[in-house]
C-alpha cells in the first residue's frame, strides 16, 4: 500500500511577510494530510476489517491489521501526518488496543474541523469546544461502563476475544483469549493488585506447527538448543539450575597478555594446565549439586569452549549458552535464584530448582523448557507457533494487544460494550448536550457529536453492510434507550451487544477519545510550518 | 576617477536608505513570524528540521522558534538575540520582546519616511522608554510582606504565563505544580534542583509533583528494591578492572596458571575496590559508569543497592539533592560526604520502572513528572513549564507584580502620550510613535483571538483615562474586563526587561546606515 503522496510544503522563511491566506492554506494542508493517514487505516477497523501488506525498504514483508504497526511502517513525512502516527503510538502505550480506532476518530474530528474552519470559526474556539467534548465524553462513557471483577474470568476472556476478533488470527481467539487472561492474571502481584508489568510475560516465537499449538508455559522457554556437542544430557529431572555470568574457558586477563613458550615440554605443560584449570572449575560446580547451567553471553571471550563442554557433559550437566544479559533479570526472577558472577561465589543457596529441564524438538529446531519451578516468580512465558513467519509475527502482535486489554482491565476494572455502541451513544448524548450550550461552542460540539458516528459507520462499511441504514437504525435504537445496542457484524444486524459478549475495557475507549482530541487540538493550533536547521 | 574596489570580490555593501530598508524589513519579517503566537489564543508553529530524521517540533515558545530559524538578515539576528537574552534572563516574554521591537521599527520607518533623522527618533524613544518605565514603577504592587497574598500573586502569574501555552486547559493544576516547586527553592533561582521527567502515555492532567528525586534507571539484579534511611555514595569510577592505561602494555607469562593468577589478581583488585566502597557504610551506590556483573554480585551479596550507568546530569543532581559528593577514590571513607535520604524504592510510572528517592537531604529538590499523549506534547509542556518556573523564581526575588492582559501597555501608552504632548520639538513625534507601538501589543492579542481589535483597543484607551483603572482585554469573553478581578498578573521584571531590551534593539537597528557583508568563507557546497 502506497503511503499517501504528501508533498513537502515548501516554506522559505525570513524573506517576506506572511499573509493570512497562507495560514489558512497551511492549516488546510495539515488537516488534509492527517486525514489521508486516517483514511489509509480506516479499512482495517473492526472484526471484518482488512489487512495491509507492507513491504519495507529492506524488502521485508509484513501483513498486519494493527493500526500502530501499519502507521509505524508507513514512514510519513508531512509533520501533521506524523502527529497522527504519534497518536497511534501513544494509544499503543496507554491502552495497547484501539490503535486504529484512535486514528479514525482523529481523522473524523479533523474533517469536521475543516468544515467549521471554512464557516469562519476561530481555531481556538474549536479547540476549546473539543476539550469540553472530551471531558464530557469521558463522563458519558464512564456512566455506561459495567464494573468487572478480576475473578470473573468469563468477562475477561470476552473482552480479550473482542480484541482478537479483528485480527488475522481471529479464528484462534477461543485459544488465545483464555491464554492471554491466564498469562496476565498469573503475573499480577497480590501486593500491588493494580499494576501489571507486561515485561513479566515473555513471548517466544518459534516457526513450525500452527497457531493452534501456541501454549502458555508455566516456567521458562529458551529458543536455543542445549549445547551437547560433546554428548551432554538433554533431559534433567530434579534440576538444580545455576545462572552464571562468568566463563568456563581458559583464563583471560583484562590487560593484554601473551604466553611465552620457549620449548616443547612447556607447550605440553600449558595444555595440561588449561585442562586442569577448567576441570577445577567444573568440579567446584559439580560439588554444589548443580546439574543445569545457563551461561550468559560474553563478548570478551568464549563463554564455553569445546573442552569445557566436554567436561560438563562428563559431569552430566546440561548447558544452555549465549543467554543475553537483558534476559538475566527475567530468568533469575522466574527461577527465584541469583546470578553468579564468579566461580568463588558458586554456592548451593544461589541455585534455582525445577522438576524438569528438557530439550524438546519442535519441527526442525529445538527449544529448552524448564518446568515445575519451585517458588517460581510471578512471570510467565508464552510459546507462539505458526506456519510461517508472517503469521507468527501477527499472532504475537495480536496477543500483545489482547494482553494489553487485560492489563487495562486490571488497571481500571470497567467494561464497556463494543460494536460501535459507545460511540453512537456518545454521539447521541453530546448532540443533546450541544443544544443547551451557547454560541459557537454548541455548534462545534454538535459537529463533533456527528463525527463520532464514523466508528459504527466504518464498522458497518467494512463488514459489507449498508452503513447509512445501519447507523440510522442504531441511532434510532439508542434514542429509544437501548444504550447497549451495537452492530453485530456476524449477523449483520443490530443487537444488544452486551449479550453478544462483545465487550472492551473502558480505558481503551476513554483514552482513544482523550488522545484523539488532544492531537486534533494540537493540529488545529498550528498556523505555520517553519523549516529549521 | 573611479575608485578601485575596496572590498573583496564577493563582499557586498549596502548604504544609506537601502541599508536601513533592508534591516527594517528583516526585523519586521521576524516579528511578524512570531506575532501570531502571542497571547492566550496565539497559534503554534511546526518546526521541521531539515537535518537528519526530519524531526518535528510543535511549539508556541518565541525563543524556541527564533533560535532554530535560518537567518541571513543582520537586523533579524539582533531580534533573535534579544529573544535569547530574554529567555536566559527572565524566561518568559520572549515573543513579546520581539514583537515590541518590530512595532517600534515599523513606527520608526514611517518617521524616517517623514524625514525625521534617526538620531532624533532614538532620542525620543529613549525619553519614552524612561517615562514608560516610571509609569510602571508607580503602578507596581508588592506583596512580599504578606505571604498569603504573595502566594496568590505567584499563582496568578503562573496561570497567566501558562494560559498562552499548551498547558492552558489544565493551567490551575500546572500553576500549582510550578508554584509549589518554586516555593520549595526558597528564593534560589537555581532551577537545577527541579527535575522534569517526561513519560509518554496518559494525559497532561496526570502530571504530578513529587517531593523527592526520581532516577530513570534500574536496580541491579538480586538487590534490595526498597531501602529505608539510605546512605548513598555517588561515584564516577570504572567498575571494571583498573587497567594500566599505557598503550601496548602487556604482561608476558610462561604458563596458563600464571594467566589464571593474573585474572584472579584482577578480580581481587575489584573485590578490594568494592570492599572499600562497602566500608563507607553505605547501602546505596550510584555510579555514572557501568557496573559489571562481578561487582554487581558483590554488592548484591552485601545487600547494597547498586545503580549503574546513571548519566552525568542524573548523578550531579543526585549528589546535589542528597547532599553527597561525587567520589572517584575510596581510600578515605571519612573524607567522602555521603548522601542521605529516607527511602529508596522502585515505582512504576506508565510502563516504566523508575527509582524514587524520597525524603532527601536538600528539601528544595523536587521532581515534576509530566505525562502526555505524545513526545510533541511532552516537549512543549516542558518548555511551557520551564517558562513558568523561570518567571516564578524571578518573581520570588523581585516580588513586584503588575496586571496583565494588555494593561501595562495601556498604562505606559497613556503616560507616554502625555509626555509627547508636553515635549517640544520633533522628538515628540517619536514619543508618540512609541506609544503607538505599545498599543500594538493589545491589538495583536485581540487579533490573534479573532476579536475586533480596533473596537476593543479604543474601549481600553477610554477606560484608561480614569485613574486607578484595571481594564485589560479579556480574551475568553472577548471584551474589556477588570484584570484584577480576573486574576491576570505579570511579573514586573519581565515587563521591564521587555521594554528595555526592545527599545535598545530598535535603537541599535535604527543607527545602522550601512551593511557590509563579508565574503563568505569558501567551503564545500553542501546541502
Amino acid at each position: 500500500m502506497a503511503a499517501p503522496a504528501i508533498s513537502q510544503p515548501r516554506s522559505s522563511k525570513t524573506e517576506s511577510y506572511v499573509d493570512n491566506k497562507r495560514k489558512e492554506d497551511i492549516r488546510h494542508a495539515n488537516i488534509v494530510a492527517a486525514r489521508a493517514v486516517a483514511d489509509a487505516v480506516r479499512t482495517s477497523l473492526g472484526p471484518k476489517g482488512m489487512d495491509k501488506m507492507i513491504s519495507t525498504a529492506s524488502g521485508e514483508v509484513i501483513i498486519t491489521n494493527d493500526g500502530a504497526t501499519i502507521l509505524n511502517k508507513m514512514e510519513v513525512l508531512q509533520p501533521a501526518a506524523k502527529m497522527l502516527v504519534e497518536l497511534s503510538k501513544s494509544q499503543d502505550a496507554a491502552a495497547g488496543d484501539g490503535t486504529t480506532t484512535v486514528v479514525v476518530i482523529g481523522g473524523a474530528l479533523l474533517k469536521q474541523c475543516l468544515t467549521l474552519l471554512s464557516s469562519g470559526i476561530h481555531p481556538t474556539v474549536i479547540s476549546d469546544s473539543l476539550h469540553k467534548v472530551s471531558i464530557k465524553a469521558v463522563d458519558v462513557l464512564t456512566a455506561m461502563a459495567v464494573p468487572v471483577e478480576l475473578s470473573d474470568r468469563e468477562s475477561l476472556i470476552k473482552s480479550a476475544s473482542t480484541s482478537l476478533n479483528s485480527k488475522v488470527v481471529s479464528q484462534y481467539s477461543t485459544l488465545l483469549a483464555p491464554l492471554a487472561v491466564d498469562a496476565v492474571l498469573s503475573v499480577v502481584d497480590p501486593a500491588k493488585p493494580d499494576l501489571v508489568d507486561l515485561r513479566d510475560i515473555k513471548i517466544v516465537k518459534k516457526l513450525g506447527g500452527t497457531v493452534d499449538d501456541t501454549e502458555m508455559v508455566k516456567g521458562l522457554v529458551f529458543d536455543k538448543k542445549a549445547s551437547h556437542a560433546a554428548g551432554g544430557p538433554t533431559r534433567v529431572e530434579n534440576a538444580k539450575i545455576a545462572v552464571i555470568q562468568f566463563q568456563i574457558s581458559p583464563p583471560k586477563t583484562d590487560i593484554e597478555q601473551s604466553i611465552v613458550v620457549s620449548d616443547y615440554t612447556q607447550m605440553d605443560r600449558i595444555l595440561k594446565e588449561e585442562r586442569n584449570y577448567i576441570l577445577g572449575m567444573i568440579k567446584k560446580i559439580k560439588a554444589t549439586g548443580c546439574n543445569v547451567l545457563l551461561i550468559q553471553k560474553s563478548i570478551l571471550r568464549d563463554a564455553v569452549t569445546d573442552l569445557s563442554l566436554h567436561y560438563l557433559a562428563k559431569a552430566k550437566i546440561l548447558v544452555v549458552k549465549d543467554v543475553e544479559r537483558d534476559e538475566i533479570e527475567f530468568i533469575t526472577k522466574t527461577l527465584n535464584c541469583l546470578p553468579i558472577a564468579n566461580i568463588e561465589h558458586f554456592r548451593e543457596d544461589k541455585l534455582g530448582h525445577a522438576d524438569l529441564v528438557e530439550e524438546v524438538s519442535l519441527g526442525d529446531s529445538k527449544i529448552v523448557k524448564i518446568t515445575g519451578i519451585k517458588n517460581m516468580g510471578r512471570t510467565t512465558t508464552v510459546l507462539v507457533r505458526g506456519s510461517n513467519q508472517l503469521v507468527i509475527d501477527e499472532a504475537e502482535r495480536s496477543l500483545h494487544d489482547a494482553l494489553c486489554v487485560i492489563r487495562c482491565l486490571v488497571n481500571k476494572r470497567f467494561l464497556i460494550a463494543g460494536g460501535g455502541a459507545p460511540e453512537i451513544e456518545l454521539s447521541r448524548q453530546l448532540g443533546a448536550w450541544a443544544k443547551v450550550l451557547h454560541g459557537m461552542e454548541g455548534y462545534c460540539v454538535r459537529s463533533f457529536a456527528e463525527a463520532l458516528e464514523v466508528i459504527p459507520y466504518t464498522l458497518a462499511e467494512n463488514a459489507g453492510l449498508n452503513p447509512i441504514a445501519i447507523v440510522t437504525e442504531l441511532r434510532n435504537r439508542h434514542a429509544q434507550g437501548e444504550i447497549n445496542a451495537g452492530i453485530n457484524v456476524r449477523k449483520g444486524q443490530i443487537t444488544n451487544i452486551l449479550e453478544e459478549n462483545v465487550v472492551q475495557p473502558l480505558l481503551v475507549s476513554t483514552s482513544a477519545i482523550t488522545l484523539a482530541t488532544e492531537c486534533v487540538r494540537m493540529i488545529l493550533k498550528i498556523d505555520d510550518i517553519v523549516t529549521v536547521r | 576617477m573611479a575608485v578601485e574596489r575596496i572590498l573583496k570580490d564577493e563582499a557586498s555593501e549596502e548604504k544609506g536608505e537601502r541599508a536601513r530598508m533592508a534591516s527594517f524589513v528583516g526585523a519586521m519579517a521576524i516579528a511578524d513570524l512570531v506575532k501570531t503566537t502571542l497571547g492566550p489564543k496565539g497559534m503554534d508553529k511546526i518546526l521541521q528540521s531539515t537535518g537528519r530524521g526530519r524531526e518535528v517540533t510543535v511549539t508556541n515558545d518565541g525563543a524556541t522558534i527564533l533560535k532554530s530559524l535560518h537567518i541571513d538578515n543582520a537586523a533579524a539576528k539582533v531580534l533573535v538575540d534579544i529573544s535569547k537574552v530574554q529567555d536566559d534572563e527572565v524566561g518568559d516574554g520572549t515573543t513579546s520582546v520581539v514583537v515590541l521591537a518590530g512595532e517600534l521599527l515599523r513606527e520608526a520607518e514611517k518617521l524616517v519616511a517623514a524625514k525625521i533623522h534617526p538620531m532624533t527618533i532614538i532620542a525620543g524613544y529613549r525619553m519614552a522608554a524612561e517615562c514608560a518605565r516610571n509609569a510602571l514603577l508607580q503602578k507596581v504592587v508588592d506583596n512580599k510582606e504578606n505571604e498569603e497574598k504573595f502566594k496568590l500573586d505567584l499563582m496568578k502569574i503562573a496561570m497567566t504565563t501558562l494560559s498562552s501555552k499548551i498547558l492552558s486547559q489544565d493551567k490551575e493544576h500546572f500553576a500549582k505544580l510550578a508554584v509549589d516547586a518554586v516555593l520549595r527553592l526558597k528564593g534560589s533561582t537555581n532551577l537545577e534542583s527541579i527535575q522534569i521527567i517526561k513519560k509518554p502515555g496518559s494525559s497532561l492532567k496526570d502530571s504530578f509533583l513529587d517531593e523527592g528525586f526520581i532516577l530513570d534507571k534500574k536496580i541491579g539484579i538480586g538487590q534490595p528494591k526498597r531501602i529505608e534511611n539510605a546512605k548513598i555514595l555517588v561515584a564516577n569510577t570504572a567498575m571494571d578492572t583498573d587497567k594500566v592505561k599505557i598503550y601496548g602494555a602487556r604482561v608476558r607469562v610462561d604458563s596458563m596458571s600464571r594467566v589464571a593468577d593474573i585474572e584472579a589478581a584482577e578480580k581481587q583488585k575489584m573485590r578490594e575496590k568494592v570492599d572499600k566502597i562497602i566500608a563507607h557504610g553505605i547501602n546505596c551506590f550510584v555510579n555514572r559508569q557501568l557496573i559489571y556483573n562481578f561487582p554487581e554480585e558483590l554488592f548484591a551479596n552485601a545487600g547494597i543497592l547498586a545503580i549503574e550507568h546513571a548519566d552525568f546530569d542524573g548523578i550531579e543532581r543526585l549528589a546535589l539533592v542528597t547532599g553527597g559528593e561525587i567520589a572517584s577514590t575510596f581510600d578515605n571513607p571519612e573524607s567522602v560526604k555521603l548522601g542521605h535520604c529516607k527511602l529508596i524504592e522502585e515505582i512504576m510510572i506508565g510502563e516504566d520502572k523508575l527509582i524514587h528517592f524520597s525524603g532527601v537531604a536538600m528539601g528544595q529538590a523536587c521532581t515534576i513528572v509530566l505525562r502526555g499523549a505524545s513526545h510533541h506534547v511532552l516537549d512543549e509542556a516542558e518548555r511551557s513549564l520551564h517558562d513558568a518556573l523561570c518567571v516564578l523564581s524571578q518573581t520570588v526575588n523581585d516580588s513586584r507584580v503588575l496586571l496583565g492582559g494588555g494593561w501595562p501597555e495601556m498604562v505606559m501608552a497613556r503616560d507616554v502620550d502625555e509626555l509627547a504632548r508636553v515635549t517640544p520639538g520633533k522628538k515628540s513625534h517619536a514619543i508618540e510613535a512609541f506609544s503607538r507601538a505599545l498599543v500594538a501589543i493589545p491589538t495583536i492579542i485581540a487579533d490573534n483571538a479573532g476579536l475586533d481589535s480596533a473596537e476593543l483597543v479604543a474601549q481600553l484607551r477610554a477606560e484608561h483615562q480614569k485613574e486607578g483603572c484595571a481594564a485589560g482585554i479579556d480574551v475568553i469573553t472577548g471584551s474589556v474586563g477588570d484584570m484584577a478581578e480576573l486574576g491576570i498578573s505579570e511579573a514586573f521584571k519581565v515587563k521591564q526587561a521587555i521594554l528595555l531590551s526592545a527599545t535598545e534593539a530598535a535603537e541599535m537597528i535604527l543607527r545602522v546606515d550601512e551593511i557590509i557583508t563579508c565574503a563568505p568563507r569558501r567551503r564545500e557546497d553542501r546541502m
